[in-house]
């Protein structure tokens, strides 16, 4: 309690040090005292008479929120470590996320600012862990993080989300309903109390509890800034193994990928592969793209779709190269119905992976 | 001693029948002018006194009351000055009043007693006619386009003496030389043709389409790839006007103060700038004034950049779209507009306009949320064609696409083939059928309904997206010759509504 009152209030100075985010670690690492002699500045003595007297009573917390703190049976065991949080207001209950940390856990990271390709990859990964069983957790911000939420959610699965501020606020104010989603089926949680303001600091402190908790981080796309490579660092400096979705070599928003795979991360192309290495003792998954065996997919669709995933991935560009303008149409029609090929920016086609579109399509 | 005179007030798009009745009697010399009159209206004292003096008449020096009636008409415009010239001549036994019963005078005078042309005498003509009067006196350069009325004895008056001489049974005056000679002028030149777009034949084929079935289509895509020069060809491949849309489309450019002179072939294409106004493009800034929407009556409008018009001008074309016509109501004044046209528009995929061209693209998920918001809903909904362009290859380039002739051949081949269709349910374009006539005219075979039913079950149609499907499918089938709706077409008309599925898993 005390802790969580302490950083809400220190909120300031820790946004100073976020910009250095391995001094900011080191001195969430503190203790509570050592931490106001370090950052409270002119505010020590204040700070520290009321941390001595506060009283439980004193922060709010709507009784649907449980505080869970390190000594607790039900604080999950990846976080008993010198640089995690200390103590968590979890949305969803403190039993349900005992439950959910001892399965498998996977982090789905990456870019707030992806491409269709990578909202599809989050999207894809996400549904496939989920459907096994797998415990996605992830931020619920932009991009990435809120692609691999919703789809863990569409196929039922209960996610974890660390949020970069208080519950309540949990930042940006857009994704309450989000929130809402998450602590139904699964947990929310964040080591401010409710109502108080990540700020800056927050979301980088948020990425060392989410790559704590789990057992595998996968990155799905991201530039070469550091913000968007931070939870593979903090995975490698932790010693978590860490897996990235390869992407074009060309693209911008995926050179911090595909960095992280010249770096030696495990590659990852699909459920598939993340399961192999989640058990790494199993037998392989089939190698078999579903694609291929679709029923009803003629050689003309095939050969479409081929083409499709060869960059012809507009009407324009397919008739380009000897196919009739409405023939083209007609079989893109008809692989979208078939939930091989859906649409992205600009209206472009974009393979569709395995899974058969659901009933998530319809959803907003 | 009483005179009365015919003669008719603007507002807008309507022509208002006004009587004009003088009466002069003894008393201190004044001229008044009576019933809702205009500053234009009210000056026309001023003017008519001079133009009398100086045709040689006699201004009299009594007290002269003009009532223009109705009185609770309000009279705008210098185009009642005739009329009111030649009721004070009349009541003052200048003039026989015999013919003023059965003539309509329109026009503004000068001082010297020249006639001038008055805006809007096409409508004032139409007027004569329902007013039951038979004959119109107009200056010469109006009478050209008054003339384009059927039914109505047009005659030329240059001077306040002629119209004198024509009202106690003279001859009027001859159209002036100039004017008759210019008939051939101003012959419209047909816009820019389709040939000159390179590559794009997914878009080109999207616009004969949309041309087709009268349907609204939207193209969206990247700077530079041919979005605008796409859309101003649109007028070069659509029919040409009938003679009642000409009528209708020249009495408006009447009313708008444009010299007519003959029918209208090409239809309009209006292209207001982005920061009009919701006032602007549907009227009704003041009493009387006409929007956008109504110029483009008949014709296209042409909305570019459509992500940087104020939400709510956007929000006012809802009504224009789905009517026909515009309704205005202001405190003072109301009125209902013609406005049946086909909306074109343009816009950029997201705000830096390089979403989906390669990586390009430097919006966060907050702008491209703002900018999806700012088009979608209701007026995506009543457009039926959403068409991405692409950059074009450069191989494409060199080689000529369709012509605007040969677009337009095909074209006026479906939409004979649709007014055939629908000519006992009372419209012509497939646009414009709503789902009564759509299940009747878009039956579908079984694998068309299975496509229809596969695409409504994966979330990719909404029951109104289905509408705007099957009326697409049906042009399609119209532009192919086929009698029915194939499954094909179906398959088509999905593809050329582009939405993208992903990105709404995006917007949070």
């Amino acid at each position: 309690m005390r802790r969580s009152w302490l950083l809400a209030e220190l909120g300031g100075p820790l946004d100073f040090w976020a910009r250095d985010r391995g001094r900011l670690n080191e001195l969430l690492a503190l203790g509570d005292g050592e931490l106001i002699e370090a950052v409270a500045g002119r505010r020590r003595a204040e700070l520290k008479d009321r941390h001595a007297s506060l009283g439980a009573d004193e922060l709010h917390r709507p009784p649907d929120v449980d505080a869970v703190c390190r000594h607790d049976p039900r604080y999950p065991p990846a976080l008993r470590d010198a640089g995690a949080p200390w103590m968590l207001y979890v949305g969803g209950g403190g039993g349900r996320l005992k439950r959910l940390a001892a399965a498998p856990v996977v982090l789905i990271d990456g870019s707030s600012r992806a491409s269709d390709y990578g909202i599809e990859m989050a999207r894809s990964l996400a549904r496939g862990l989920a459907a096994a069983g797998v415990t996605v957790v992830s931020g619920i911000g932009d991009g990435i993080a809120l692609a691999a939420q919703t789809a863990a959610l569409e196929a039922d699965g209960p996610t974890l989300a660390v949020l970069d501020g208080g519950i309540g606020v949990s930042p940006p104010a857009r994704r309450r309903w989000l929130y809402g989603r998450v602590a139904r089926r699964g947990c929310a949680m964040s080591e401010l109390p409710c109502k108080r303001q990540g700020r800056i600091w927050g979301a980088v402190a948020s990425v060392r509890t989410r790559v704590r908790l789990s057992t595998l981080t996968v990155v799905v796309e991201a530039t070469d800034a550091e913000r968007e490579l931070a939870p593979a660092r903090r995975a490698q400096e932790l010693g978590r193994t860490l897996a990235a979705v390869p992407g074009r070599v060309t693209s911008p928003l995926s050179s911090g990928t595909n960095t992280l795979l010249m770096e030696g991360a495990a590659m990852v192309r699909g459920p598939g592969d993340v399961l192999e290495l989640l058990y790494p003792l199993s037998v392989a998954p089939p190698t078999v793209s579903v694609q291929a065996t679709e029923p009803g997919l003629t050689a003309r669709l095939r050969r479409v779709l081929e083409r499709v995933g060869a960059g012809c991935d507009t009407p324009e560009k397919l008739t380009g190269e000897g196919v009739a303008l409405e023939d083209a149409l007609v079989a893109l029609t008809e692989l979208e119905l078939m939930g091989l090929l859906g649409r992205g920016d600009g209206g472009r086609y974009v393979p569709r992976g395995a899974f058969p579109p659901g009933r998530w399509a319809a959803g907003y | 001693m009483l005179a009365r005179a015919h003669t008719f007030t603007i507002e807008g798009l309507h022509t208002r029948h006004v009587t004009v009745e003088v009466d002069i009697r003894l008393g201190l010399p004044a001229f008044a002018i009576v019933g809702l009159a205009d500053a234009a209206v009210r000056e026309a004292r001023e003017r008519v006194q001079a133009a009398i003096r100086n045709s040689g008449f006699e201004f009299p020096a009594r007290r002269i009351t003009a009532n223009l009636a109705p009185g609770d008409v309000p009279k705008a415009g210098p185009g009642l000055d005739l009329a009111l010239a030649c009721a004070v001549l009349a009541a003052s036994r200048q003039l026989s009043p015999e013919r003023m019963g059965s003539t309509a005078l329109f026009g503004e005078l000068g001082l010297d007693g020249t006639v001038r042309p008055s805006w809007g005498t096409l409508a004032v003509a139409q007027a004569t006619r329902r007013a039951g009067l038979q004959t119109l006196a107009v200056a010469g350069a109006g009478a050209r386009e008054a003339q384009l009325v059927d039914g109505v004895d047009v005659v030329v008056v240059e001077r306040l003496a002629s119209a004198v001489r024509l009202l106690n049974g003279g001859a009027a005056d001859r159209l002036p030389e100039a004017i008759r000679r210019g008939r051939d002028v101003g012959r419209e030149l047909p816009g820019p043709d389709l040939a000159d777009v390179r590559g794009q034949r997914h878009a080109v084929r999207a616009l004969v389409i949309a041309a087709a079935g009268g349907h609204n289509i939207l193209l969206s895509g990247p700077p530079g790839t041919g979005k605008t020069m796409l859309a101003q060809r649109i007028g070069s491949i659509l029919p040409p006007l009938s003679r009642a849309e000409a009528v209708e489309v020249a009495r408006i450019r009447s009313l708008l103060g444009t010299d007519v002179g003959e029918l209208p072939r090409l239809r309009p294409f209006r292209a207001p700038h982005h920061s009009i106004t919701a006032a602007g493009l549907i009227g009704g800034a003041r009493r009387g004034s006409i929007g956008e929407v109504v110029f483009a009556h008949n014709g296209v409008l042409f909305l570019d950049e459509l992500s940087e018009f104020a939400r709510p001008t956007l929000e006012a074309l809802r009504q224009p779209l789905e009517d026909g016509r515009v309704a205005i109501a202001r405190a003072r004044h109301s009125a209902v507009y013609p406005a049946r046209f086909m909306l074109v528009a343009a816009t950029n995929p997201c705000p830096c306009g390089y979403s989906g061209d390669g990586d390009r693209c430097r919006c966060s998920e907050a702008d491209m949320g703002r900018h999806r918001r700012r088009l979608s809903g209701p007026l995506l909904d009543r457009i039926d064609l959403v068409v991405n362009l692409d950059r074009p290859d450069a191989g494409d380039v060199g080689t000529p696409g369709t012509s605007s002739a040969q677009a337009r051949a095909q074209v006026v081949a479906a939409r004979e083939r649709a007014t055939a269709r629908l000519r006992q349910d009372g419209i012509s374009l497939n646009a414009h059928m709503d789902v009564r006539l759509l299940s009747k005219h878009a039956r579908l075979g079984d694998k068309g309904c299975e496509m229809i039913r596969g695409a409504r079950a994966s979330g990719l149609l909404s029951a109104r997206g289905e509408h705007r499907v099957l009326r697409v499918a049906r042009t399609i089938a119209d532009l192919d010759g086929s009698e029915r709706v194939r499954a094909r077409d179906i398959g088509a008309a999905i593809a050329l509504r582009a939405e993208p599925s992903l990105a709404a898993s995006r917007a949070g």
